[in-house]
């Protein structure tokens, strides 16, 4: 068979609707997978884009000794843009009037190289982004300097020896972030200054930070050019080790993004499968008549290995147009959400589609149709001899293709192997289930009216193809239970992390004789408790009757932790509890069920295991000199970027009572309410207030973000799961239709026959939804545990939603799909199947 | 008498299956010279579908040969088999066997197009033409009524210019007056042609047009009368 003509049988082929179904699934395989890879694409060039304003930076080299010359002289030979950022803590002076301790950041030219500054010119207010920077001689403040130091701008202000004139006020900086509690209010001056201030002593604490921004390339050949220079004394951090919160919110995302575009892959090859098997079983008598008038068994296969690349070429560049039109349609759509402009998407979105339309026709779609050519030519005389590949061959196939094209699609051989371990035991629990089901279903059917004992003994009959339709139901509503659930797990989960109207505010150092008016003054004017909690300051002495230098000495010639972490001998903050503070656990020993008779603690976990601590342990404290001996009752688990105030050491109640005390506490403050805060520090000049809420305001758009993509995905993915449904259906509907249309010719009424196919499309849903919620329990318990960390849990609505689900979708799908064959008169419907 | 077109000999066909042997064609000869007509006769279940399949080529004997246009297709593979078909065999069947998504034209050009005709077209056209269906050629075989089907598949048969026609109950599944007029078509187009044909029936009116009758009882070769069927006037 030449390919001329190949391309006139497929021609034909088309005219007659018998590839429609092929390349309609086809179409939407390519067109799902390169919208969602186009688009996440897109998406996460942007998020990376705007996470990297978290650092400043695309990569920071972090140190506390100064930045050799030679980093930078490096990076400028890899292309790379470079600023310098310097902080330490200092007392910031006004005149004779007051002084505070600041965090002052002195930065170089280009500063930030991600992300922006924002200005503004009264403290307060939100500002404006600005590209500029404080000129030498000039400093910007923190809104709350300006009034715990009484100076407003155009004053002057002193950093060690050198007076800086304030020049405006700093509302936002993008590299504020670096934790959540930087308690000191920000100083922005220029590096440049620095020598002058004369604070830069040996000894002195400060942090030298390189910024590095420029292409990927550029970034790894210039930390491999550094490698040896870096350690131990200099930190290479990306966005990742920036934030653990967005870390993880980005890291879950980036694996249920591709999770989405897995299945979509598996559910579109399906729908290619059931597409081509249906077009191959239709051709069967083709096959013979052409074989009878001297096709050979190779040009029959060549012609339709013709045939399949004619449609697969049109399928994947349509497919990738609709994709291409899908996305950005989705992006129309989100609009506002997104950030002002997506970057343009590299070359492999449109390499994923190409090659998932090209991998799932030679694994899906092949098999059935090189079956083809081993069709006898007997069959034009007698029709009862069978044709048809063994099943083994083109499971092999598909399962084969699955996973070569998950594996690279994903990248990520370990999620790959639980999708494909997690889809073939379904595969063969659903066909045991499945056949269970039907036997069930006829003892049962025998009992029932003949509408539903037609439908029973219709499934029980052809059993085969039902267990294998129920296979396939099962999987596609599965699928989309897996999506839905690990969605509103993942969501559930970020939205907790930060709840609405979270403290986004923390007020530190009030002492106990202003307590009660700050107290009183938070109620009257923010959403605030009421609640202020006391913190005491002080050290351990003693661990076990051991001096504490004594103890670390011991802990560290045991092999213990080295140094870094949280040291024995500093001094804590401390404070007593009642109750478990949120977002803790207790991980060893037990939390106070009442008042203890003598004072105990509890310690967080890593701080007693850097410090060689354990329950039952006996620490004595020095609290503003005065000896207090408590005994270790149990250890916490904290969350430590939850935004809570969180403390190594918990005293429990009363034991702390009589200690000199200053108090805390946290209030939301929205953003238009800000002015509060001068009023506040205006009133008490000597409290703290540390502001986190542009910290929040930041992780929280991330996160709705990577929200909206999350559910964009499930979209696809529920419409990719229709369409496998729509062409199970349509694969079954020949073979439904004769042996119904043969009933309706002996007499059956067409609502008895209308009545069993809407029945036996119902038990099929049914049995399918079963065995869905069974499979997708068991997969979304292994992806939460296994891979986006998250608690297993059972979900009982889901037994109750999801074969009823099943059963409703796949009626209805079933009944539009054939409604129009019920009506027709059965001769028609027996001369077109 | 003319060179032999198609023989066999020591045809015998079996099948296996759990209850046992069942043979379907024991030991059948025949030798046919070009331009003859052979009808093969016999109540169903006899082996006369087999046999006509083996003698096409379609199938294999469990045992024996068959020579067609000189090659002994017996021990040629399916794709060598299927050469011999292009080159040399029509096929007319009760059911028709036209392709659903093609239209009359398109189904008379498929044996030409198979063996690389330069214009299938028109010689499609022209054998529509004879077994007038000029004006059917764009209508698909799900518009045409039983007769004009059996017309467009004889007119298929024809098309290819075959040596050897093998017809399985062409009129079986049309009424008598239809059923006569195709007869009438088929055996004045093989006249015309001079084509051999190979002709499966249980009609002994059909049967008794043809010079030479084979007759199946059970899978062998018996007389006329034994196999039911009225003797040949």
């Amino acid at each position: 068979m030449t390919p001329a003509l190949a391309l006139r049988f497929a021609a034909r082929d088309w005219r007659a609707g018998e590839l429609r179904l092929l390349l309609a699934a086809l179409l939407l395989a390519v067109g799902a997978v390169s919208a969602i890879s186009l688009f996440v694409d897109r998406l996460q060039r942007a998020l990376v884009a705007e996470s990297t304003s978290f650092l400043a930076a695309d990569r920071v080299i972090d140190s506390s000794r100064p930045i050799p010359e030679e980093f930078r002289a490096k990076a400028a030979a890899e292309g790379l843009a470079t600023a310098d950022v310097l902080t330490f803590p200092s007392m910031v002076g006004a005149g004779e009037r007051r002084s505070r301790l600041a965090s002052v950041k002195a930065v170089s030219a280009g500063y930030p190289l991600r992300g922006v500054l924002r200005r503004a010119s009264a403290p307060f207010t939100t500002g404006e982004v600005t590209r500029e920077l404080p000129q030498p001689g000039e400093a910007w403040l923190d809104s709350r300097l300006f009034p715990s130091l009484d100076v407003a701008v155009g004053d002057t202000v002193a950093v060690g020896h050198l007076e800086l004139a304030v020049a405006a006020v700093i509302a936002s900086e993008p590299d504020r972030g670096g934790s959540f509690f930087e308690f000191a209010p920000r100083l922005l001056m220029r590096a440049e200054d620095v020598p002058a201030t004369g604070v830069v002593q040996p000894g002195s604490r400060i942090g030298y930070r390189l910024l590095l921004a420029g292409d990927s390339d550029g970034l790894a050949a210039l930390r491999e050019g550094i490698a040896e220079e870096l350690a131990p004394n200099y930190r290479w951090r990306n966005i990742r080790d920036a934030n653990e919160t967005i870390d993880r919110a980005l890291g879950r995302a980036e694996s249920f993004l591709l999770l989405g575009g897995l299945l979509a892959v598996l559910l579109a090859g399906i729908a290619v499968a059931l597409g081509a098997h249906r077009y191959a079983r239709r051709h069967y008598d083709h096959v013979a008549v052409l074989k009878t008038l001297g096709a050979t068994p190779g040009e029959v296969q060549w012609g339709y290995i013709g045939v399949l690349f004619v449609i697969g070429g049109g399928g994947a560049l349509l497919g990738l147009a609709l994709g291409a039109v899908v996305h950005l349609g989705i992006i129309a759509a989100l609009g506002s959400y997104l950030p002002v402009s997506l970057p343009l998407p590299g070359p492999r979105p449109v390499l994923v589609g190409l090659a998932t339309g090209f991998i799932c026709l030679l694994a899906f779609a092949l098999p059935p149709l090189l079956a083809l050519k081993k069709i006898s030519p007997m069959r034009v005389i007698r029709r009862d001899v069978g044709a048809g590949v063994a099943p083994t061959v083109s499971y092999g196939f598909a399962t084969a293709g699955s996973l070569g094209l998950l594996v690279w699609y994903s990248g990520d051989v370990f999620l790959t192997v639980w999708a494909l371990l997690g889809a073939v035991v379904a595969g063969g629990t659903f066909a045991v289930l499945a056949l269970l089901l039907l036997r069930g279903g006829r003892v049962v059917g025998m009992q029932a009216g003949s509408t539903w004992r037609l439908a029973l003994a219709g499934l029980q009959r052809r059993y085969r193809e039902n267990v294998a339709q129920i296979m396939i139901f099962g999987l596609a509503i599965m699928l989309l239970l897996v999506m839905l659930l690990v969605r509103t797990g993942l969501i559930d989960e970020w939205r907790a992390q930060i709840p609405e109207n979270t403290p986004n505010h923390f007020v530190m150092n009030v002492a106990p004789d202003e307590a009660d008016a700050v107290a009183a003054l938070l109620q009257s004017r923010v959403d605030h408790g009421g609640e202020l909690f006391p913190m005491i300051r002080g050290r351990i002495t003693a661990v076990n009757d051991t001096p504490s230098k004594e103890w670390r000495r011991q802990v560290r010639a045991a092999g213990g932790p080295e140094r870094g972490g949280p040291g024995i001998r500093g001094e804590r903050n401390l404070t007593f509890a009642e109750t478990l503070p949120a977002n803790n656990v207790v991980v060893a020993g037990e939390w106070w069920a009442e008042t203890p008779a003598a004072p105990a603690i509890s310690l967080e976990e890593e701080y007693a295991a850097g410090n060689g601590l354990s329950v039952g342990d006996t620490l004595a404290f020095d609290i503003g000199g005065l000896p207090l001996v408590a005994t270790v009752a149990n250890l916490r688990r904290v969350e430590w970027d939850s935004l809570q105030p969180n403390f190594f050491i918990v005293f429990s109640p009363g034991a702390l009572d009589g200690y000199p005390a200053t108090y805390m506490t946290s209030f939301f403050l929205d953003a238009a309410d800000k002015a509060f805060l001068n009023e506040l520090l205006s009133a008490h000049p000597t409290i703290t207030v540390i502001e986190v809420d542009a910290i929040i305001a930041q992780v929280r758009s991330i996160i709705d973000r990577v929200t909206q993509a999350v559910e964009l995905v499930l979209y696809l993915v529920l419409a990719a799961g229709a369409l496998v449904l729509l062409a199970s259906i349509q694969s079954s509907r020949d073979q439904r239709l004769k042996e119904h249309a043969l009933l309706r010719a002996l007499g059956g009424s067409r609502r008895l026959i209308g009545g069993a196919l809407a029945s036996e499309f119902a038990v099929l849903g049914l049995f399918a939804g079963v065995v869905a919620v069974i499979g997708a329990e068991v997969t979304v318990w292994a992806l939460n545990t296994q891979v986006f960390e998250l608690a297993a849990t059972l979900h009982p609505l889901l037994w109750a939603v999801g074969p009823a689900f099943g059963m409703a979708l796949i009626a209805l799908v079933g009944w539009l799909g054939t409604r129009q064959l019920v009506s027709s008169p059965p001769a028609a419907v027996l001369r077109q199947v | 008498m003319a060179a032999s077109i198609l023989r066999a000999s020591g045809l015998v066909k079996q099948v296996h299956s759990t209850e046992g042997t069942l043979t379907i064609l024991d030991d059948i000869a025949l030798d046919i010279a070009a331009g003859a007509q052979l009808a093969v006769v016999g109540e169903s279940g006899s082996g006369k579908t087999t046999l006509l399949g083996i003698l096409a080529g379609l199938d294999l004997p469990t045992a024996g040969d068959v020579w067609l246009d000189g090659e002994r297709i017996t021990i040629l593979d399916e794709e060598q088999r299927a050469r011999v078909r292009a080159r040399c065999v029509g096929f007319v069947f009760q059911s028709f066997q036209l392709i659903d998504s093609l239209t009359a034209l398109e189904n008379v050009m498929l044996p030409l197009e198979l063996r690389g005709d330069g214009d299938a077209g028109a010689g499609a056209r022209e054998f529509l033409g004879r077994v007038g269906l000029a004006a059917r050629t764009s209508h698909y075989p799900r518009q045409l009524s039983g007769g004009e089907q059996q017309r467009v598949a004889i007119a298929r048969a024809f098309a290819s210019r075959p040596k050897v026609l093998f017809a399985d109950e062409p009129t079986g599944n049309l009424d008598t007056a239809t059923g006569g007029r195709i007869a009438d078509l088929l055996f004045a187009l093989n006249r015309e042609a001079g084509t051999t044909l190979v002709l499966v029936t249980h009609d002994a009116a059909l049967a008794s047009r043809c010079g030479a009758t084979l007759a199946l009882a059970g899978g062998r070769q018996v007389d006329a009368e034994d196999a039911g069927m009225e003797a040949a006037s």
